[in-house]
């Protein structure tokens, strides 16, 4: 009985916990997918989607960008990237940074802070963001949350707005305020999220915050972190919605199919390496002679 | 809310812009300011993101992580908690492209490939391999695996100590005092180093030492670098900066004087990481740039028999060191209760692993949470943790165990993958053993017992061909022995196989991953409910992919697929043998079984400790390491200096105390020793330990 195997079945007993956007809409989209991930800590190493390889492509490509965007911003000379896109020999990544250099001088004005996390208390737990950008305007006092989507489908509007990211974002942003650019408290109606495509540049989707849904984000995400917290281990009840199994790794563990959904028909994150934990292996030599 | 003492509110109240220096033994409630400063700071309006917590190993961070992810700590930006390798490792990532050309990368345009231990070991063996055939290194015997990592670790060495990889070898040899054929091993194992290095520049890889040397050489005095570490660390707590190395330190030192705030925590005799480069030595010199040194000296951990145990030992242990000329009896005879022996002598290892089973059922029996019993080895071997996991589990305690450089190839559902692997790519030509496929369908198919497994696996697998016959061919008599329900789902793996193999090849880690989610872990077959093979398949995919990214984008291999090369390195034990699964936080209550060096890094006192083998030697000398070495390649060494045989002796004895002393001052009741008069090999056992604690016994007695 190796208890290294054995894991936590209620949040409670894993206090605090700290919820990022996905764990949140991973407990919307399926309880039970919320409690192997989070709670059992799970390892489910199944395909996501198919094809495999192309999928596994287009996350690379993801993070590619990402790591560009973030480089470019802190200053590191655009020539060297660019060459660096052009070395690549990734099929999507010139296109995307060609539309990303056009993008370059419209987040130059202001103050920029890329790659940034907050993380606020709330009850027991804590609720995190991880911007890939954060742009302040201080004569107006207006704060702009840019996040780069490089899936290979673009969410319908009505789907971006009902995501927790649409929600959890501007909400901590209003919480936390950004004090190391001279302000530490924004009023979120100061506060404006952007999805950004790569792929579309012209078509980002926009959506402005206000006191209203401030408010409103609140008593919900109070409201299903009590729904977490009062949960039992028998109450992370499976979907009713069986497409979200096409694409998660615990459908053999569910009985909830046996391939992975077609990459085609996939409206996903797969571009948010912020959450992976690559920086684990980071130590690896640190663990080694003993 | 933890409660403060009068010296750790003294340190609180020291005003913010103070570099302070705290210094102190083990359990003195150091790291508990430390955790405390940080939330004041935080409280006090710091940006979270302008903090950095600084650890020289992730277990060694938790203390702070767990406080940020608690709801005591404010709203704001996230603190960073790295270690130097760490944070060297982000910013080569982030500020590539400004050094790539200037640090003499054949490829600056593209992005760095940032090697494992796996994979660095792999390259050097593929650097090395036809070398050995030309005879380098003949006039030594070591394994292959571990000439491979001493290389690497001299080149770590260099960068953490910062001289040059040119000087490996001439060190080495000026300290050398014995046979002179071992100046022509430090040759090689320099020739080798050197080797590596060019092929690392030639391909952007970045093995450990790189990374190091990248970011200390190029990107730390860059402009760019240096601004957005400037503007990103105003404030830093380090932690245990006894266990940290001169590179670390270096960086210390340098933003010391720019810094808003900094508190540096110093263990004092530790500096258990002096194989990985720690130096306590340089540490302590930091304490001159700081603007006070603060002395913690109470412990909150032990009882009082624990520190003159301590002291009697460390008597005893440095008799022979210039400062401690006379050995004196304990001065108190407190230390007695805190020691438990075996009520008889116990002739047979055996007979000693069931007395520690016994004691720690009779612990737990007695109120004893399993969560504050440690058992506590010099080495831990596989075979020894399974005879202690086997006599816990008989008696039903809950135990955990951690082995840092545990094979990932021995794991069953890993061995499994890699077979199946093997039976799906025969273009491969790697030879696969019947026993391995009868172990593999074992694993494989759910209610698939041994007997018939093998049953199954002599009929259907033929050496000559590596291919499955179909169940279907079987003669009837022996489907009904072997049962149509295991019949059929070996018929669906074995198809899956099969229609794999006749497609174009795939990756290798996409293979296990949709081996694994379409068959493995199906209902039927024999990972579907087993959690911990999802984790070893997650490990093994990881594993194949970091290989893959590596050799791709070091420009392949001719010749051959990744994936082929890599079940080779597989078989040879270069990769998945020394692979680190990921990081996880220690569960609570469960007894913890770990070499004595891992326990004090998780620095976690706990109630009973055992150590186990007390009699042995190894508790006591130096790993054998020919091409390396740990003192030599310290920045406090004098070029030139003779290492001698009693220079060894008396390090050795030291490091005995500092071991001892460490684990005492994380054990708040008992220490068992646990010890037989035969080795595990038969030998008599009478290790400096064990002679050191007698000795102590003696001299009390002799003083009444």
């Amino acid at each position: 009985m190796d208890k290294s195997r054995s894991h936590p079945e209620t949040l409670r007993e894993v206090q605090p916990f700290t919820f990022s956007q996905s764990s949140l809409q991973d407990f919307s989209d399926c309880p039970r997918r919320f409690q192997l991930r989070y709670l059992f800590q799970l390892s489910w190493p199944a395909p996501i989607a198919e094809p495999i390889q192309e999928n596994e492509r287009l996350t690379r490509a993801g993070e590619r960008f990402h790591n560009l965007a973030r480089q470019a911003l802190l200053g590191v000379s655009l020539d060297a990237l660019h060459e660096s896109v052009l070395a690549s020999g990734e099929s999507n990544l010139p296109l995307w940074w060609q539309h990303f250099l056009q993008l370059i001088p419209l987040l130059q004005v202001g103050e920029c802070r890329p790659e940034y996390s907050v993380s606020v208390p709330m009850g027991e737990h804590r609720l995190l963001a991880k911007f890939d950008l954060v742009q302040y305007f201080a004569t107006e006092q207006r704060a702009v949350i840019w996040d780069w989507k490089t899936s290979l489908h673009r969410p319908p509007r009505a789907r971006l707005e009902k995501r927790w990211q649409t929600h959890l974002y501007p909400y901590l942003l209003a919480r936390t305020g950004l004090p190391r650019l001279g302000n530490a408290s924004l009023t979120p109606s100061g506060i404006e999220m952007v999805y950004w495509f790569p792929h579309t540049p012209d078509q980002p989707e926009r959506f402005l915050y206000s006191e209203e849904q401030f408010q409103r984000d609140e008593e919900s995400l109070q409201a299903i972190l009590a729904e977490i917290n009062r949960r039992q281990p028998s109450q992370f009840e499976q979907t009713a919605n069986e497409r979200h199994c096409h694409f998660c790794v615990y459908r053999s563990l569910c009985e909830r199919g046996i391939q992975a959904g077609s990459l085609e028909e996939m409206e996903g994150d797969i571009d948010a390496p912020g959450e992976s934990s690559l920086d684990l292996n980071f130590d690896q030599i640190g663990e080694i002679a003993f | 809310m933890v409660k403060l003492t009068p010296a750790q509110h003294h340190l609180l109240n020291q005003p913010f812009e103070k570099r302070i220096f705290l210094e102190g033994p083990a359990g003195s409630g150091k790291t508990t300011v430390g955790v405390v400063r940080m939330l004041q700071l935080l409280h006090a309006g710091v940006p979270g993101d302008q903090m950095l917590v600084l650890v020289p190993q992730r277990a060694l961070g938790i203390p702070y992580l767990r406080a940020l992810a608690s709801p005591e700590a404010p709203p704001g930006g996230q603190v960073s908690v790295l270690t130097a390798g760490g944070l060297a490792r982000r910013m080569v990532d982030l500020f590539w492209p400004l050094i790539a050309r200037q640090a003499g990368f054949a490829h600056p345009e593209r992005p760095p490939v940032f090697l494992t231990l796996e994979t660095a070991q792999y390259y050097m063996a593929h650097l090395v391999r036809p070398l050995l055939e030309e005879g380098f290194f003949e006039s030594i015997s070591i394994d292959r695996n571990r000439l491979y990592s001493q290389i690497l670790d001299n080149l770590n060495k260099a960068a953490l100590t910062g001289f040059p990889i040119e000087e490996i070898s001439e060190r080495l040899s000026a300290a050398w005092n014995g046979e002179s054929s071992q100046r022509r091993v430090f040759a090689d194992a320099q020739h080798c180093a050197m080797l590596f290095r060019r092929y690392c520049l030639e391909h952007n890889l970045l093995d450990f030492s790189l990374q190091v040397e990248v970011f200390r050489n190029f990107l730390h005095p860059s402009f760019l670098c240096r601004a957005y570490l400037h503007d990103s660390v105003r404030h830093l707590i380090a932690d245990n900066i006894e266990e940290d190395t001169p590179f670390a330190h270096d960086i210390l030192r340098e933003w010391l004087p720019e810094l808003d705030s900094a508190l540096l925590i110093f263990d004092q005799d530790a500096g258990y990481r002096r194989f990985l480069g720690a130096d306590p030595e340089s540490a302590i010199r930091l304490a001159a740039a700081c603007h006070e040194t603060l002395l913690f000296t109470n412990s909150l951990v032990t009882r009082p028999g624990m520190e003159t145990l301590g002291e009697a030992l460390g008597n005893v242990l440095l008799i022979y060191s210039p400062h401690h000329s006379q050995p004196t009896p304990p001065q108190k005879n407190d230390w007695k209760e805190i020691l438990n022996f075996p009520p008889q002598s116990l002739r047979f290892y055996p007979q000693m692993l069931d007395w520690v089973a016994d004691e720690v059922a009779r612990l737990v029996e007695s109120g004893t949470r399993p969560g504050e019993i440690a058992i506590l080895a010099p080495i831990l071997s596989d075979a020894l943790r399974f005879s202690l996991a086997n006599r816990l589990d008989v008696r039903g305690i809950p135990y955990r165990s951690h082995r840092p450089s545990r094979s990932l190839a021995d794991e069953p559902a890993a061995r499994c993958l890699l077979t199946l692997a093997r039976l799906a790519h025969p273009k491969w030509n790697q030879p696969i053993e019947p026993e391995e496929v009868i172990h593999a369908l074992f694993i494989a198919i759910d209610g698939l017992d041994l007997v018939r497994a093998r049953l199954l696996g002599s009929i259907v697998f033929r050496k000559h061909s590596r291919q499955l016959s179909s169940f279907t061919q079987i003669k009837p008599e022996m489907q009904e022995r072997i049962t149509y329900s295991v019949g059929n789902r070996y018929e669906t793996l074995r198809t899956w196989l099969s229609d794999y193999a006749a497609q174009p090849e795939m990756e290798l880690d996409l293979f296990f991953s949709r081996l694994f989610g379409e068959v493995l872990s199906q209902p039927g077959f024999g990972f579907h409910t087993d959690l911990d093979a999802g984790r070893v398949t997650a490990n093994l995919i990881e594993s194949a992919q970091k290989f893959r990214q590596a050799v791709e984008n070091a420009g392949g291999m001719e010749g051959t697929s990744p994936g082929c090369e890599y079940l080779a390195m597989v078989r040879d034990g270069v990769i998945a043998s020394t692979y680190v699964s990921s990081w996880q936080p220690p569960v609570e209550d469960a007894v913890f079984i770990a070499p004595a060096y891992t326990f004090l890094l998780y620095n976690r006192p706990v109630e009973h400790q055992f150590w186990l083998d007390a009699g042995s030697n190894a508790w006591f000398e130096r790993l054998y390491q020919p091409l390396t070495h740990p003192y030599v390649l310290s920045r406090g060494w004098e070029p030139g200096r003779l290492w001698t045989a009693a220079e060894e002796y008396q390090t050795n004895r030291e490091t005995l105390f500092r071991l001892t002393l460490g684990l005492l001052r994380r054990c708040r009741e008992k220490v068992h020793l646990a010890f037989s008069e035969l080795s595990e090999g038969g030998f008599e056992q009478r290790g400096m330990l064990l002679r050191s604690i007698y000795q102590i016994q003696i001299q009390e007695t002799r003083h009444g």
